[in-house]
């Protein structure tokens, strides 16, 4: 789905253990990034997302979702009732809740089982309690692909906007770290790469009605597009063709050299990460800089979302954190970027995002 | 924004493979629910469900939940006849829950007994199915997995029509599979929503449901592409809507509001009116809430007895993620061939579902325009309106 035309950011929420906060706290840390840790939440840093009586019927991960969700929404001034929708990309969902589900029948037969815990099996479980938590009525998606479900997400969001379909779209990304996945991809040969956990969400709705009702603007997906390169599955391919770029810069009426920095999904994935230099390097020559914050902060679903604020952030500021072996922040031309993904089995995602 | 068509339809149903034996047993009004084989039931008060017999396509290496997709998949495609190039650009967009945890469970269970070798973590995710159909049959297009719960299948074809509809593609394929799981069993046995004999859906008497598995996946193209190539057209997807009921993760809103703005929703889409709608193949699920609330929407919408309504799933179990998309080929093909499709399992119809549920005997009416409602964990709803043939 290609998405083009007027579809702007108006809020932004961002849950993870480098920074939460809306756009002002993501562009502070983005303006002097530092992370220590693992890239995982604390329990005091989760305790805080949602009030107690939540926290207790919540899973962990729906209580990341909720807190980004409402710091978005809260930021934007949006009133849900005008009609909201809601898309969410997620790689791993709630595997935490299944665990626990699963190891409660082999504790315990048939009686270890609990009704509580199997709705959260089901891995559209944090949009169904978002959507409560927030009032969104209209359509709601969970998007499940491996690396880009964010960016899917916001691109996702953007082209229901963009036809008219939906008043305004929460467009969002989580994951949270899980030991059993964690160790499955050492199995497979990833454990090299920088993981971590959180969840962000922006808010999108048509630049006229946010005019409309005086919201600030802080960029625009002016175009969105994505595709499949050839690749078997988790497999990573040959070609460097990105049909989705292409498409995006079409529908923005934009030429490769407009794009003046890219915010892509490198994350110490060696195999992958060549290939998706490759293919931005064919895109958009090999001058352009590009930032993976996935290096700094650990690579989930979320972090898909928060490289498209952080690109609005750019547009904006005409600063771009670069995360290449130091972390430094360099000035680039404000503006027209790129934010781009590209996942183990070929999907791909490009999305134009311009200053409001 | 352009015209939506049907021009392919696959399944891999517990009536065995493909469209055919599909048809044959729906119209038939065969109920598939027996005893499960495909997972241990010892200690459960319902150990029944709907298991697709007979082999599977696709390499035994593969989960079973890709090797049903990979069936119906590649029977949509043929039915089509979409050649190498055509699939080259085409969008695929797959409805899932379950993924590959039917292998993975069993993975897990071995593991608790410290004997598991490691996982095939790849498998297990529902977008594994994507990633399988896209490699296996060269789909390039836009690609994505969504997934609504029981609207699953649905919502992916509505997510290829609107594709289509916004002029980024001519032609996907879309569509929904889900295998019987251990989770998906245990889970919904622990919430007391099965019923220990096989599913009433609409009878007075009725106690839950029962599960199932399969795929359903359809061809969509523009009508003007599928006109110029001479294709098949089976019917015309004229409208979709899709809302949340942001009520209740497990029980739907029992207004049904969400449900009735689905279905208004569809209807306006498709620039139709309610008596239009001759019938609607139901959510249906033989759950006393799930029933009762989507007649009372149904009603709302098309007025009491405004329009025949049958459940597949009273003959296939509710196969989850396959269900949205199963139960729309079932409304394409009952307005292909003039046949609505039965409620088996139905004896004493309840008062409070103001329907013609058509008990046990498919019917013959000449039909022009249905819908099919699907109805997700999370109240995430979904209404299809198809026409017969090319509108």
């Amino acid at each position: 789905m290609t998405a083009r035309g007027d579809v702007v950011i108006t809020g932004v929420g961002v849950v993870t253990a480098a920074v939460t906060g809306d756009s002002a706290a993501l562009g502070a840390f983005l303006a002097a990034p530092s992370v220590q840790g693992d890239g995982a939440l604390s329990a005091g840093a989760v305790a805080t997302l949602v009030d107690p009586t939540e926290a207790r019927r919540l899973s962990r991960v729906c209580q990341l979702t909720i807190g980004a969700a409402r710091i978005a929404l809260g930021e934007s001034g949006l009133d849900p009732g005008i009609g909201l929708g809601l898309v969410l990309g997620t790689e791993f969902g709630d595997l935490c809740s299944t665990h626990s589900f699963a190891d409660g029948f082999l504790a315990r037969g048939p009686a270890g089982l609990s009704a509580l815990l199997f709705p959260n099996t089901v891995m559209n479980t944090m949009v169904a309690t978002t959507a409560i938590a927030v009032g969104a009525r209209e359509m709601a998606l969970t998007l499940n692909a491996p690396t880009v479900a964010g960016e899917l997400a916001v691109a996702r969001a953007a082209a229901a906007v963009a036809a008219g379909r939906v008043p305004a779209m929460l467009a969002g990304g989580v994951d949270e770290l899980d030991p059993v996945v964690e160790r499955e991809l050492t199995h497979l040969g990833l454990g090299a790469e920088r993981r971590g956990e959180g969840a962000a969400f922006v808010v999108l709705e048509p630049r006229a009605a946010a005019r409309a009702r005086g919201a600030i603007v802080l960029g625009e997906v002016s175009a969105a597009a994505w595709r499949a390169l050839p690749a078997r599955p988790w497999g990573v391919g040959r070609s460097r063709r990105s049909r989705a770029i292409g498409a995006a810069l079409r529908a923005a009426g934009a030429r490769p050299s407009d794009v003046g920095w890219v915010y892509a999904s490198g994350s110490r994935d060696e195999a992958r990460d060549r290939w998706e230099s490759q293919v931005l390097g064919a895109a958009l020559g090999t001058k352009t800089l590009v930032s993976s914050l996935g290096q700094l902060l650990g690579r989930h679903a979320g972090l898909g979302v928060l490289r498209v604020a952080a690109a609005a952030w750019t547009a904006r500021s005409g600063l771009l954190p670069l995360t290449n072996g130091t972390t430094r922040v360099e000035r680039v031309r404000p503006g027209r970027g790129l934010v781009h993904g590209l996942a183990r089995g070929g999907a791909h995602v490009a999305l134009v995002v311009d200053a409001a | 924004m352009k015209r939506v068509v049907i021009t392919g339809l696959g399944a891999a149903s517990p009536y065995g493979a493909g469209v055919v034996a599909y048809w044959k047993g729906l119209s038939a009004g065969v109920c598939t629910i027996r005893d499960l084989t495909l997972i241990e039931t010892d200690g459960f008060r319902c150990r029944i469900g709907a298991e697709v017999s007979g082999p599977l396509a696709g390499s035994t290496r593969r989960t079973r939940a890709d090797r049903l997709a990979i069936g119906a998949a590649g029977e949509a495609l043929a039915d089509a006849a979409l050649g190498t190039r055509d699939r080259r650009g085409a969008a695929l967009v797959v409805g899932a829950v379950g993924g590959g945890m039917l292998e993975a469970e069993a993975w897990y269970w071995r593991a608790a007994r410290d004997t598991a070798s490691p996982a095939t973590l790849r498998a297990v995710l529902p977008s594994a199915h994507a990633e399988a159909l896209a490699s296996r049959f060269g789909l390039g297009g836009p690609r994505h997995t969504v997934v609504t719960a029981c609207s699953s299948g649905a919502i992916a074809l509505a997510e290829a029509a609107e594709l289509i509809a916004d002029g980024v593609v001519d032609v996907a394929l879309a569509g929904g599979v889900d295998a019987i799981t251990r989770i998906c069993f245990m889970g919904f046995n622990t919430l007391k929503l099965l019923d220990s004999t096989p599913c009433r859906p609409f009878d007075r008497e009725r106690r839950g449901m029962s599960i199932g598995e399969g795929a359903g996946f359809m061809v969509l193209e523009s009508e003007a592409r599928a006109r110029a190539r001479r294709a098949r057209v089976y019917a015309t997807l004229g409208g979709h809507g899709m809302t949340t009921d942001a009520f209740h993760v497990t029980a739907p809103d029992p207004d049904g509001d969400g449900m009735v703005r689905a279905m208004r929703a569809a209807l306006r889409q498709a620039d139709a009116t309610p008596t239009e709608v001759q019938y609607a193949n139901a959510h249906g699920t033989g759950t006393l809430q799930n029933d009762r609330i989507e007649a009372r929407a149904l009603a709302r919408v098309f007025g009491e007895g405004g329009l025949l309504v049958s459940s597949s799933k009273s003959m296939i179990g509710h196969t989850m993620a396959a269900a949205g998309s199963l139960e729309a080929i079932a409304t394409v093909l009952a307005l292909e061939h003039g046949v609505v499709p039965p409620t088996a399992n139905l004896a004493t119809p309840d008062p409070e579902v103001p329907f013609d549920c058509v008990a046990h005997t498919a019917r013959a009416v000449h039909l022009t325009c249905a819908i099919s409602n699907s109805f997700g964990f999370g109240g995430q709803n979904v209404t299809l309106l198809f026409r017969r043939g090319s509108a």
